[in-house]
Order: structure tokens, then sequence, then C-alpha cells
């Protein structure tokens, strides 16, 4: 476990082109275990391809990849999610035609109920992992107010419940590092601040650490403790939110591409 | 529609781009397989194995081109289009056969093949996208109308093998060479036609249209195509060739039954994707290229294999350039 | 209208609902379009015919390789093809399944055409034996009833396991494939390895029912394992439910009730007519059910919808 305050996630040098586009170049980044830290960048910075390098969707070019001091560099994705860096996407991706509970369920990391062998041999323990995970499945969805929804397809959800739904999906595998691909897009404010509620929460009560995307400046203001700042793919700035505040270079980034836009 | 001219001269340099330098080192590389043959087994032989090639290049190119341009603009693979082949060959004997000359019975079996086409999308294919059905639903409904319209030929012209009635006796032959006169025929109509498709797709509104749609289905949306029309035509034209394809296929074999279409489906399907799915030249071009790899391969092996050098063709194809020989010049969203 | 016509339509509808519980789980649970499943099953019915006449294998060492053969192929057709988009898998896996026709047909080892004879002496001897104690009993003398029997209990113990399987948390997973494959990876599952899995499974069960077929026909050749095989499992599937293996049962006995049973359809028509006409109902039916009712006649609308 990597203690609060020290780096879990290192990023050196990533580059990434798409066919002569750059879309991302030599960045670098740090997040610190226990934190909320905020990606933040005008559009075409970056981000999402930033989130889909580290969670192993997209092979960096060239660059390096610690995450809680082992390096994983181009790891398929459900290793590095098993190694405990868990994504939820731009667009959220619940399994519409099953149930909440069984998208829950299905986060369940280590359960030997999915694997043939284990399954047959020791039904017993799979059976045990099962009542776990349902326990704790229906505890994560009381926490973000769905534990009445728990039977209904995920496909009837709400666009809001989803993402709450996403990243409760999430936190079942136990993760050490969340990344959240805008959480607050396309769900009504008040959501938008229970949901922040609950990250803080499960921060300070379980010692998460969350770097998350994020357009709302009064949001990542506000909320994260640190914020990293990117643009035309690379890491221009990062620091507390007041250093952000005041950093001419992340002004010029933003009102620079806002001009040419 | 006034974005369309924008779009039809950067889908003209895109076609120029893309039809340049690698149709010329593909062209390059097929001279120097014939040559190396012609060093291994003489000239008689290699030349004779690549005008067989050619023959059967053709209409396997013609046949490929419907295939691609569906899937290129409706992301439809369709099962159907070997047995469009047939029930274009079909036709044409069934009109000859009630004593209208060969002309005008291909004609009129190109023409109800075409119309054949329409109708599966105005029955079929327009109510199932509209419906929003999903890839399983989508292969099996091809599937199934593949099945309609074989074994409602059958049910027609019966399973027994058919010939053409036509002279496929006499041969054409030059210093040592052997074609069949329909051979020959074939070749000769196969060239013209997919030199006129060539230049039908590259000069008329039309193949503008329809090249730019099935390249960028989403960019020729918003430039103002009549979506609607396009795949009307599309359909029309996919269904024409293929009953060029059909007959050509006849003449060239001399015999046909109604499971010649589902046999070819598989060269067709190489053709396609041989030339990158949704490239219309690309098919032709990989129809000529399957067509020769197949008739090189006897030299080599049994002519039994011949079908087999299709399919390996196209398990490779798909496994290591997915996006075909004319892939990368491609833009890729 | 006799008796011994009727089990042989339920050996065909058993042998193709076994082999259709292949593709539903691939198609139906998994979201794997697997249309080569004719070619496992033509390696498996080959392995089996092959090793007992050529090798003198015992027949139930035979089984076991025949499963053992189909399920390396599906492991190298899945390593190579898996990663392939849904349309290019398909395609990809007919061009496999023509392979091994091709193969079959044209190879030596294989017989070609002539096929492999005397692979079943060993059976055959067992259900003489049982369908003549059987006319001794005034059961009348059934010959494929023997057969029957075997194929209908494994059919549903297969259905049993697979459908206990599905309710695991295995088949979680692979339903969960079925809507979101990367969802899948982003929560720590190895998605590549659950298809393999899928299609090793699936291949298993094809090399079953070629074991049968092999039985059923009393010699071996290529042509029984064209791809139209494939496709009537898959018509089997959408009549009798996606997703839902008790209902591939019921698919296989209503497809081959109304193939086999319009035989006695009284039309003034030739043979060849009157078979050719089955065929267009079976491609009607595919066209129709697949536009009216996709989820077939058994299958679970709500799931559907909300999937979508």
């Amino acid at each position: 476990m990597t203690a609060p305050g020290e780096p879990i996630l290192h990023v050196e040098d990533l580059s990434k082109s798409f066919g002569g586009l750059h879309a991302v170049a030599k960045a670098s980044l740090t997040v610190e275990a226990g934190s909320i830290t905020a990606l933040i960048g005008p559009n075409g910075a970056g981000k999402t391809t930033m989130f889909d390098l580290l969670s192993g969707f997209a092979r960096p070019d060239a660059g390096a990849i610690r995450f809680k001091g082992k390096t994983i560099t181009s790891q398929a994705p459900h290793r590095i999610a098993q190694a405990g860096m868990v994504r939820t996407f731009q667009l959220t991706r619940v399994f519409a035609g099953m149930s909440v509970l069984d998208n829950m369920l299905i986060a369940m990391p280590r359960h030997p109920g999915e694997h043939l062998p284990t399954l047959m041999t020791r039904p017993g323990a799979a059976r045990r992992r099962e009542a776990l995970a349902r326990g704790r499945a229906r505890h994560l969805l009381d926490i973000f107010g769905l534990e009445t929804k728990a039977g209904d397809f995920a496909g009837t959800l709400s666009g809001g419940q989803r993402k709450l739904l996403e990243l409760a999906r999430a936190l079942m595998c136990e993760p050490a590092l969340v990344l959240l691909d805008e959480p607050m897009a396309g769900i009504n404010p008040t959501l938008g601040r229970t949901l922040l509620d609950h990250i803080d929460h499960l921060r300070r009560s379980e010692g998460g650490t969350f770097l998350f995307v994020e357009h709302d400046m009064d949001v990542v203001m506000t909320r994260a403790d640190r914020v990293i700042v990117m643009a035309r793919g690379t890491v221009i700035a990062s620091g507390t939110p007041r250093e952000i505040r005041a950093d001419p270079k992340v002004i010029e980034a933003y009102l620079g591409d806002g001009a040419a836009s | 529609m006034p974005g369309s001219d924008d779009t039809a001269p950067r889908a003209d340099l895109d076609g120029a781009r893309l039809i340049a330098s690698p149709a010329l080192r593909l062209a390059a590389l097929m001279l120097l397989i014939y040559t190396a043959l012609i060093a291994l087994f003489g000239p008689i032989p290699a030349t004779q194995a690549t005008l067989n090639g050619l023959v059967s290049g053709t209409y396997l190119g013609l046949g490929a081109i419907g295939l691609t341009l569906v899937f290129g603009i409706l992301h439809l693979v369709n099962f159907a289009q070997g047995d469009l082949l047939m029930a274009g060959a079909y036709a044409t004997i069934l009109t000859a056969g009630i004593g209208v000359p060969p002309p005008l019975a291909a004609l009129a079996g190109v023409v109800a093949t075409a119309l054949l086409a329409l109708v599966t999308e105005k029955l079929v294919w327009r109510p199932l996208r509209r419906s929003g059905a999903g890839t399983l639903q989508v292969f099996l409904t091809a599937i199934g109308l593949a099945m309609v319209i074989r074994f409602s030929v059958q049910f027609v012209a019966g399973s027994q093998v058919r010939s053409l009635g036509a002279d496929v006796v006499s041969t054409v032959g030059l210093g040592g060479l052997r074609l069949g006169l329909m051979q020959v025929l074939a070749l000769v109509i196969g060239l013209v036609v997919m030199a006129g498709v060539g230049l039908m797709l590259r000069l008329t509104r039309l193949g503008k249209s329809m090249r730019a749609f099935s390249d960028n289905a989403a960019l020729a949306e918003v430039s103002g195509i009549d979506t609607g029309r396009i795949v009307d035509l599309t359909w029309l034209v996919s269904g024409s060739l293929a009953g060029v394809a059909g007959i050509l296929y006849a003449a060239a074999i001399g015999t046909i039954n109604p499971n010649f279409g589902v046999t070819l489906l598989l060269s067709l399907f190489a053709a396609a994707v041989l030339g990158g799915i949704g490239n219309a030249y690309g098919a032709l071009a990989g129809g000529l290229v399957i067509g020769l790899a197949q008739d090189w391969s006897t030299l080599f092996v049994n002519a039994r294999w011949k079908p087999a050098v299709g399919f390996a063709i196209l398990i490779v194809t798909l496994l290591f350039m997915p996006q075909g020989i004319f892939g990368q010049a491609r833009r890729r969203s | 209208m006799n008796l011994d016509f009727w089990i042989s339509v339920a050996v065909l509808a058993g042998i193709y609902g076994v082999f259709t519980l292949g593709l539903q789980l691939n198609a139906g649970l998994t979201g794997i379009l697997n249309f080569g499943q004719a070619g496992f099953m033509a390696i498996g019915a080959y392995a089996y015919g092959l090793l007992v006449v050529n090798a003198q294998w015992n027949p139930w060492a035979a089984v076991a390789a025949a499963v053992l053969a189909a399920v390396a192929a599906a492991l190298l057709v899945g390593l190579s093809s898996l990663r392939l988009r849904t349309d290019y898998f398909a395609i990809a896996t007919i061009a496999f399944a023509e392979m091994v026709r091709y193969t079959l047909q044209n190879a030596q080892f294989s017989g070609g055409n002539q096929g492999v004879l005397g692979y079943d002496t060993a059976w055959r001897g067992f259900a003489d034996a049982v369908s003549s104690r059987l006319s001794q009993a005034d059961f009348g003398g059934h010959s494929q009833l023997p057969l029957l029997v075997l194929v209908w209990a494994v059919f549903v113990v297969l259905i049993i396991v697979l459908t206990l399987l599905e309710r695991t948390p295995w088949g979680r997973i692979l339903k969960a494939l079925r809507e979101d494959e990367d969802a899948v990876s982003a929560l720590g599952k190895n998605a590549l390895s659950y298809k393999l899995q899928s299609l090793a499974i699936s291949a298993a069960i094809a090399a079953v029912a070629g074991v049968f077929v092999a039985l059923n026909i009393t010699y071996l050749y290529p042509s029984v394992f064209d791809p139209n095989f494939t496709f009537f499992g898959y018509a089997m599937l959408v009549i009798g439910g996606l997703g839902s293996f008790a209902g591939t049962a019921l698919g296989g006995l209503l497809f081959w009730a109304l193939l086999e049973g319009t035989r006695f359809v009284d039309l003034a028509l030739s043979a060849g007519q009157q078979a050719s006409l089955r065929f267009i109902l079976v491609g009607v039916a595919l066209i129709v059910l697949n536009r009216v009712r996709p989820q077939g006649l058994l299958g679970d609308r709500a799931g559907m919808v909300a999937g979508r």
C-alpha cells in the first residue's frame, strides 16, 4: 500500500500519436496517494487519450507509467484494473441488459466463481465470495442511493444514475486509484454534488485516490487537492488550485486556445 | 446540393492518391510473378493460366463491387451477393430459353438482377435498418435472403446442372494457347465493363457520390448528398454488376447450377477484403488478384485446390491486413 | 406417416440441437458470431472416424480425441481471429470452416468424396442388440431408437449443464461481454480469455454433434459439413430464442417438424420443388423472425430492449 502523500502514479514522457497527430507528447505527471487530483485542459489537450494510455486501452509510443512502484506501461486493460487502477468512461458504459446488482457483482475482484477450474473444485469458496460480493454491492448501492434499483435493468436508469452506478461499480474493484472521465458531464448539479461528496467521503474513510477530468472550474477549484493542466498533448503545469489559478502559462493556454478555435 | 461540390473534388483527390502507388506496385508484383512463372513453367502454360485467371478475375471483381459498395454504404455484409450472380445467370438462360436472342436475354438478366437487388433493399433491408437491428440479425437476414433467392431459382429451374446452350466447344488457338470462344467473349466483355465501371465511378456525379459515401458516410451525409437516392442507386449498380458477373461466369464455365453463387461467395469476400472493404476500385483489383492467384496455383497443385487458394487469401488478409491492399491510404476516423 | 420416420426426424433435431447449443453459447450468450461451427464439427467427426478406422482406437478414446481436436482448432481460430471486428470474425470463421471442408474433400488422409466408412461397428452392434431386444418386447424394431435416446440424453444433460453455468459468476462475465467488451476489461476481467473459453466449449460441443452425425449417416463425407449446417443451426437458434439454452430444444423440434413435416403436405409439385419450397420457408422464417421477433419465440424481450 502506498502511504498518503507519496506518489501512487508516476507518468514520464508519455507520447502517443494517431497518424501524424500528436495526441499526447512527452507528458509527465504525478498523482499522490490519497489525493483528489483534477486533470484539466482545453478541448483536444489529450486528456482522454491520457486516460486511455493509463488504463491500457491505448498503447503509448514512448514513455513510462509507474503505478504503486511497478511499471505498467503497455499492459492489457484488465491487468491494470487488477493492479488497482480502475477507470470510468466519458459516455457511461453500464451493461444495460443486466440488472443493476449484476452490474455491481461483475466487478468483484478475485472471484473463484469466475474461473471454471475453481468453480468446479471449490464451489464453497465461490459461494462465499458471491455472498460477500452481494453484501458489498448492496452497501455501495445504498451509499449511492441506488438500492431500490438493484433488480432493475441498468438500461432503465437515467443518465445521472448510470454515472453513479459506474462509479459504484468501479469501487467494487477495490481500486487504489480511480480514473473518472468527466464524472459531472450530463448529470444534474444536485446529483453531481452528491457524487463529489461520495468521492470526498470515500477518500477520507477508505483512503482512495481519485484522478478526474473536469471542465467545471468551480468544481475543480473547490474539490481538488491538486490540479494537473494539459495543453497540446503535454502537461504544462501542476500544483494546488491556488497555484494553478495564478499560473500565467495556464491562463495563456486557455485564452490562446480559445482565441484559436 | 451546395455541399456536394466540396466533397466531389476531395473524393477525386482521394481516388487519385488511392489508386496511384499501391495499384502500380500491385501491377508490378503481378507482372513479376507472371515472369517468374514463365521462367518456371515455360511461356505457354504460364500465359494460359494467366488468361484463365483474368477470365475468372473479371467476374470475381465485378461481383465483389456490389459487396464492397453495399458494405461501405450500409455496413451490411451481403451474404446474398453470390446468389445474385446466380440469379442473373439463370434469368438470362431462362429468357434465352423462350427464344429471345442471347444479347437481349443477357440485358434482361442484368436488368432483372438489378431490380431484384432493389427489391431486397425495399422489402428487407430498409425496414430492418429502421428497426435498429444488430449485427447478428443483419447476418441472419442476409443468410435467409440468400436461401430464398437460391431455392426460388431452384424451384423454378430445378437443381440439375444446365449447360448454356451456346457454343462451348469451339476454341480460339493462338500459338499453343487455347481459350474457349465464350471465354474470350467473357474476358473481353468483362474487361470492357470493368473499365466502364472504373470510369463511371471516377467521372460521373453518381460515382463520386457513391465513393464518397462508401468512404465516409457521415461526411457524405453532412455534405448534402441525397442518401436515400444514393442507397437505391447503389443497389441497382451492385445488382446489375452482379448480373453481369453471373452471366460472365456462366459463359466462361459453360454450365451452371443453383449452387454456383454460394460457392463463389467466399472468393467474392476475398476480393472485397483484399481490395479494402468499401473501396470499389479495390474490389476490381482484388477480384483480378484472386482470379490470377487461383489459376496460377493450378501450375503448382491439383486444380481441385483452386477455391482453397481464395479462402487462404481471405483468411490471411483478414488476419494480417484487414484494411486491405489499398487500406493504408484510407482516411481512418 | 410412420413412427420410424418421426424417430429419424427427432434424431436430426437432437443432433442439430446439440450443435446449436454451441452457437447459443457463442452468439446468444457471449456475443461472438461464430459461423464456423460446421468446421469444428467436421474436425470432431473426422477425428473420431479416422482414429477408429485407421488407428483402431477404442471408440470412447476416439470421442475424447475428437473433442480435444476441435478444442485445439477453436483455440487456433480464436487466438488468431477473436481480435477482429465482429463481422470480420464471422467471415473469417466461415472461411475456416470452408478450408476444413475443402481439405477433407481433397486430401488423401480423409478419403476425399468417398469418405470414411466402418467406424461404427461397435455402435451398430450395440444398437442392433438393443432394438432386437425391443422388438422381442413387442415394441417394434425401431432401429434408430437407441441413437435417439443417446442423442437426446446428451442434449438434455448439456442443456442443464450450460443453463447452470450461465447462472454462475463465470456465465455473468460472458453475458457482460455480449454487451460491452471494453467495460468488462476495464473491470479487471480478461475478455479474450473468456471469449476463447466460450469458443472452445462450443467447439467441443460441435465435436460431440459431429460424432452423432457420423453415427447417424453410416459413412462420413465432406459435403455434410457445408456452411448450411451452421446456417440451419442459427435458424433453430432464432426460432428457439436467443440466449435460452432450453429454447434451443424447442427451436430444433419446431424447425425439423416444419421442415420434414411439410413433406406430407400434398402439393401438386415434384419432389425437388417441394424440397426447394421447404428451404424457401426456412429463409423466409429467418428474415421475418429477425425483423419481427429477434429475441426468438421464447427469448427475453425485456433484456433485449434494455440492452439497446
